[in-house]
C-alpha cells in the first residue's frame, strides 16, 4: 500500500467512525495497548512519512543562557548581572547546564531525544535581524538574488511527496517566513483553526465565488501579470487549505496536554494535523522576543520555558500517537547574543550560537565545543559548524531529499541522527 | 530660479508632470488610481471634483487637504482623551482607524501610516499609550514635512527608545540598538555601514536616556571623546551624529526607494536611475518631504497606465479604501480589530522593521481573515455607506445584478474583472432570492477576490 493509499484508508476509517459516532471520540482514550500496537503499525514510517517541525526563536536566543558554561570564568566575568550560576542550571555534563527554565528540556535530554548543536552560525555574520535570518531562511548573502527559501526549494522539486496536502505549512499571524517561499508551490499559513475558515451566514457562497473566480476566470490576467497570478493563485490555495485543515481537524482532539501558551496552542494544531493523516511533512512556527537588550533575566526565563514546555507537550503528544520516531523538530535563532553584557542588563546582537534538534530519532547530546570565549569575533562567538550543515542533514538524511541542489553546495552532514 | 533648475531636472524623467494631451485621458479611472495611491479612494463628489480640476490641482487639493470639520475632529479628540485616560494602547487602534475614515486630509494620513511603519514602535512593548500617541502626533505634524527634524525627534522620542530597550545607555557598555536600527531601517539601509560604524555611532547615544516618560541627556553617562564614524572622526556632539548619518550619499535613495514602494509600485525594485531625480530632489529641498510626493503623484510615472495595480492593498487600503470610496463609516473599534487579523494592527507593528507591504500581505491565513473582515464589516450595525444601511445603498442597483458588478467594480476595483469572473458574481447575484442580501454577498465576494488586492 503506498502512502497515498494509507492515507485514504486511514482518512475512509476516521470518516467512517465519526458517523459511528462514538469511535472517534474515544480514539484517544483506548486502553494504552491498543494505542501501542496502533503506534506499532504506523511507526514502521519510511522516509516519504517523516516530518520536520521548525521552531524559528525570533530575535536572537543568547545561547550561553541557554546551554550554560556555568563553571567558565570567562563567562562568569563577561555576564556579572546575567549569568547563571553552578548552582541554578540543570546539569548536562561537567562543563554545561541548562538554563532552569529549560526543566522540560533537560528531561528530553535524560531520555535521548534533544540533540544540541554547538557553535553553529556562518562566515562574516551579518548582526542586523532581518538579514541575518534572510542568510537562514534563503542562505543567501543579500547582493545575490532570489528570494525562495531553503524550504521553498525542497517543495519546489520534491511537492509531490505531501500528497494532495500542502507539503509545508505556517502556523502563525505574521508574514510567511522566507524560508518557506517557493517559486512554483504555494505554502499556506495558518494563525489558528478558528480563524482558518470561511466565517458568516454567507460563508459556503462566498468561498465558492473564490475558488471558482481564483481558478478558471483570472487566469488569463494572470497570464500577462506576475501580482495578479501571484494573488490567484494565492487565492485558490487558501481557499482549497481551509477546507482541507477544517476536514482533518475535525478527526482529532488532541490528546495530550499542552500548556496553555501561543507557541504550545500551534504545536497542538500541528499534532493534531499529523493525528488526522495529515501529510504535509514540514511545519513552521515561530516565537518571538528574544531580542533581549534590556532587562534580559525575566523576559529570557518566561521565553524560555514556554519553548521548553511546547516543544516537551508535542514530544510527548507525538509519542502518545506514535508518531515520535518519525518526527523531527529543529529550534534555530537568527543569532546569539554577544558575550558581554550591556549597561542596561541585557545582550547585544552577536554571532554563533546552539541549535537544538527533538525528536525519536536524535543522537542525544551536546554535539561539538561551545567556541571559545577567548579568542571572539569582535566580541562574539565564532561559529565552528555552517547552519546549511545542519539543513544538510534534515534535508538528506532526515527527508530523504538531495541537499546539493537546495542548498547550491554540498555540505557535510552532521552524526546528530540516529538510523 | 532654483525653482526652474529643479522643474528642468525632472523634466527629461519619468518623473516630469503627467500631461493628458500626450500620456492619456484625465477622466474618472485615473483620478481614481490617484485617490487610491494617495487617499484610500474617494467619494463620487471628489472623484468628479478632480475630474474637473485636472491634474496638477487634483494633486494640489491632495497635498492640502479639505478643511476639517469642528464636530469631526472635536468627536476624534474626546475619543483620544478616553483612550489615553483609560491608557489602552489596543483602544490607540480603534482611534487612529476613526481618523482613517473620516479625515479631510487622507494623504497625511497615509503619510502618518507610512512613518508609522517606518519608525515603528508597538504597543505590545511600549505599554505608555500617550507616549504612543504623542509620538502619532509626531508623524502627523511631520508627515509630508522634514524628514531631518522628524528624524532628530525620533532619536529622542520616548516611545522609540522604549521599544529599542533604550531608556538607559550607558558609557562604559552602549546599547547598540538603536545606532543600529538608525543607519539599518530608518535612514541608510542594511549594506551601507559596518559593524564598526554601529559600535562607534552607539556610543555618540550614551547618555540618551528616558526618565518619567521624558528625554533626558545624561551627560555623567555620555562618551565625549572621538568616534571614527563612516570615514569623519570627531566627538560628534549633540545630535550631530544624527545629522552625519543623514548626510550619507546612500541616505535619499533609501528614503525615496521606500517612497516610491509606497506609492508607485511594489515590485520590481526601482533602479538606482529612476529614483536619481527624486533623490536629487529631496536634497535640494533640505530633505523636505512634500515636494518629492508632490512630483511623484504628479508624474507620468504614477498616473500612466502602466502604474495601475501594481501594489497590492494593504489591510488598511482594503477596508478603509472601500469605506472612503463608498462615502463609508462603520465602528472603527470592530475594525480596528479586524486590521490586526488581517496583519496591520495599528500601533502594533511586527517589528521594528515595520510592515513588509507588497506580496508579505498576502498569505492565505490573511486571505481568509480579508474575507471574514469584509464581510464583518459590511454586515456590522454600524456601517453606513453614503449616510445609509449598505442594503439600502446597494438596493439602486440590487434589481439588475449586471448593474450592480458594474457599477461596484468601477468605484472599487484597480484593474478590470475578466469575463468569467464578471460572470460569476454576476451568477452569484442571481442565485440570491433576497435583494437586501444580493448587494451584500456580491460586495463581499468581489472584494475577497485575488483582483481586488490589487491597488
Amino acid at each position: 500500500m503506498n502512502n497515498r493509499q494509507r492515507l485514504l484508508q486511514r482518512r475512509l476509517f476516521l470518516q467512517q467512525g465519526a458517523v459511528a459516532g462514538t469511535a472517534l471520540a474515544l480514539g484517544s482514550r483506548l486502553p494504552g495497548i491498543l494505542t501501542q500496537a496502533a503506534a506499532a503499525a504506523r511507526s514502521r514510517a519510511d522516509d516519504g512519512d517523516r516530518i520536520l517541525i521548525v521552531v524559528q526563536l525570533s530575535g536572537g536566543n543568547d545561547g550561553l543562557n541557554t546551554v550554560v558554561p556555568h563553571r567558565n570564568e570567562l563567562y562568569q566575568a563577561a555576564r556579572p548581572t546575567l549569568r547563571i550560576a553552578s548552582a541554578d542550571v540543570l546539569g548536562i555534563n561537567d562543563d554545561f547546564g541548562f538554563h532552569p527554565a529549560c526543566r522540560a528540556l533537560a528531561d528530553l535530554l535524560e531520555q535521548d531525544s534533544l540533540a544540541i548543536v554547538q557553535g553553529v552560525g556562518y562566515e562574516q555574520p551579518n548582526r542586523s535581524h532581518f538579514e541575518s535570518m534572510d542568510i537562514w531562511h534563503t542562505c543567501r548573502r543579500k547582493e545575490e538574488r532570489g528570494s525562495d527559501g531553503w524550504l521553498g526549494r525542497a517543495f519546489d522539486r520534491h511537492a509531490e511527496t505531501a500528497g494532495n496536502d500542502p507539503p509545508g505549512l505556517f502556523l502563525g499571524a505574521n508574514k510567511l517566513p522566507a524560508a518557506l517561499v517557493a517559486r512554483d508551490t504555494q505554502v499556506p499559513s495558518i494563525n489558528s483553526p478558528e480563524q482558518f475558515k470561511f466565517q458568516g451566514a454567507d460563508a459556503q457562497l462566498v468561498a465558492d465565488a473564490l475558488q471558482e473566480g481564483s481558478t478558471a476566470g483570472e487566469a488569463m490576467t494572470a497570464e500577462e501579470d506576475e501580482l495578479a497570478a501571484f494573488l490567484s493563485e494565492s487565492t485558490a490555495a487558501a481557499v482549497e487549505a481551509s477546507g482541507k485543515i477544517a476536514a482533518a481537524l475535525e478527526q482529532s482532539d488532541g490528546g495530550s496536554s499542552y500548556p496553555d501558551t501561543p507557541l504550545a496552542t500551534k504545536l497542538r494544531t500541528i499534532a493534531r494535523l499529523i493525528e488526522s493523516g495529515f501529510q504535509t511533512r514540514v511545519y513552521y512556527v515561530e516565537i518571538d522576543g528574544f531580542d533581549t537588550h534590556a532587562q534580559q533575566a525575566d523576559a529570557h526565563r518566561a521565553l524560555l520555558e514556554q519553548w521548553s514546555g511546547a516543544v516537551a507537550a508535542l514530544t510527548q503528544d507525538l509519542a502518545r500517537m506514535g508518531r515520535l520516531d518519525d518526527t523531527l523538530v529543529l529550534s534555530f535563532s537568527e543569532f546569539g547574543r554577544r558575550v558581554a553584557e550591556n549597561a542596561s542588563e541585557g545582550t547585544d546582537h552577536g554571532a554563533a550560537a546552539p541549535v537544538f534538534l527533538t525528536g525519536g530519532r536524535v543522537a542525544g547530546g551536546i554535539h561539538g565545543d561551545l567556541p571559545s570565549l577567548e579568542n571572539l569575533d569582535d566580541g562574539d562567538l565564532r561559529y565552528h559548524t555552517d547552519f546549511r550543515r545542519v539543513y544538510a542533514t534534515v534535508l538528506g538524511q532526515w527527508l530523504g531529499w538531495n541537499p546539493t541542489p537546495i542548498l547550491g553546495q554540498s555540505f557535510e552532514p552532521l552524526n546528530v541522527l540516529r538510523g | 530660479m532654483a525653482a526652474l533648475m529643479q522643474g528642468s531636472s525632472l523634466a527629461a524623467t519619468p518623473w516630469a508632470p503627467f500631461d493628458p494631451a500626450v500620456d492619456g485621458a484625465w477622466n474618472e479611472r485615473r483620478v481614481r488610481h490617484l485617490l487610491r495611491r494617495a487617499a484610500f479612494g474617494g467619494s463620487d463628489e471628489l472623484v468628479a471634483e478632480l475630474v474637473a480640476a485636472g491634474p496638477a490641482a487634483a494633486v494640489d487639493r491632495l497635498i492640502t487637504g479639505a478643511d476639517d470639520a469642528a464636530d469631526r475632529r472635536a468627536a476624534s479628540e474626546q475619543l483620544a482623551r478616553t483612550v489615553l485616560a483609560n491608557n489602552a494602547p489596543k483602544r490607540l487602534s480603534a482611534w487612529w482607524t476613526y481618523e482613517l475614515i473620516t479625515t479631510p486630509h487622507p494623504l497625511r494620513e497615509r503619510m502618518t501610516l507610512f512613518w508609522h511603519g517606518h519608525f515603528a514602535t508597538g504597543g505590545d512593548k511600549v505599554t505608555d499609550a500617550e507616549a504612543l500617541y504623542r509620538q502619532n502626533r509626531l508623524f502627523r505634524d511631520e508627515a509630508l514635512g522634514d524628514f531631518r527634524r522628524l528624524t532628530h525627534a525620533v532619536a529622542q522620542d520616548p516611545a522609540m527608545l522604549i521599544y529599542l530597550d533604550s531608556v538607559t545607555n550607558r558609557k562604559a557598555h552602549p546599547n547598540e540598538n538603536f545606532a543600529r536600527e538608525l543607519m539599518e531601517l530608518f535612514v541608510l539601509g542594511e549594506g551601507n555601514y559596518t559593524e564598526a560604524d554601529v559600535q562607534q555611532l552607539a556610543r555618540c547615544f550614551t547618555g540618551w536616556e528616558v526618565k518619567q516618560g521624558r528625554f533626558r541627556f545624561n551627560r555623567y553617562q555620555h562618551d565625549g571623546g572621538e568616534k571614527s564614524i563612516m570615514g569623519k572622526t570627531d566627538a560628534f556632539p549633540d545630535a550631530e551624529a544624527v545629522d552625519w548619518v543623514i548626510d550619507q550619499p546612500s541616505a535619499p535613495f533609501f528614503i525615496v526607494g521606500k517612497l516610491y514602494r509606497l506609492l508607485v509600485a511594489d515590485e520590481p525594485q526601482p533602479s538606482r536611475e529612476l529614483l536619481a531625480p527624486l533623490a536629487q530632489q529631496l536634497v535640494d529641498a533640505e530633505w523636505r518631504i512634500e515636494p518629492v510626493v508632490r512630483t511623484m503623484l504628479a508624474s507620468k510615472q504614477l498616473l500612466g497606465d502602466s502604474a495601475i495595480g501594481r501594489k497590492v492593498r494593504s489591510p488598511v487600503d482594503l477596508a478603509v479604501g472601500l469605506l472612503r470610496s463608498l462615502d463609508g463609516i462603520t465602528s472603527s473599534t470592530a475594525l480596528a480589530d479586524d486590521l490586526l487579523g488581517m496583519g496591520m494592527g495599528l500601533f502594533f507593528p511586527p517589528n521594528v522593521k515595520g510592515w513588509d507591504g507588497g506580496r508579505t500581505w498576502i498569505s492565505s491565513a490573511t486571505l481568509l481573515a480579508r474575507a471574514n473582515s469584509l464581510g464583518r464589516l459590511i454586515d456590522h450595525e454600524s456601517t453606513r455607506f453614503n449616510s445609509v444601511s449598505p442594503s439600502e445603498y446597494l438596493s439602486q442597483w440590487t434589481d439588475d445584478p449586471v448593474r450592480l458588478v458594474t457599477e461596484l467594480e468601477q468605484r472599487l476595483l484597480a484593474v478590470t474583472l475578466p469575463a468569467a469572473t464578471r460572470e460569476k458574481l454576476i451568477a452569484l447575484g442571481r442565485g440570491i432570492d433576497q435583494p437586501e442580501r444580493r448587494g451584500r454577498v456580491v460586495l463581499q465576494a468581489m472584494m475577497s477576490g485575488p483582483l481586488a488586492q490589487l491597488a
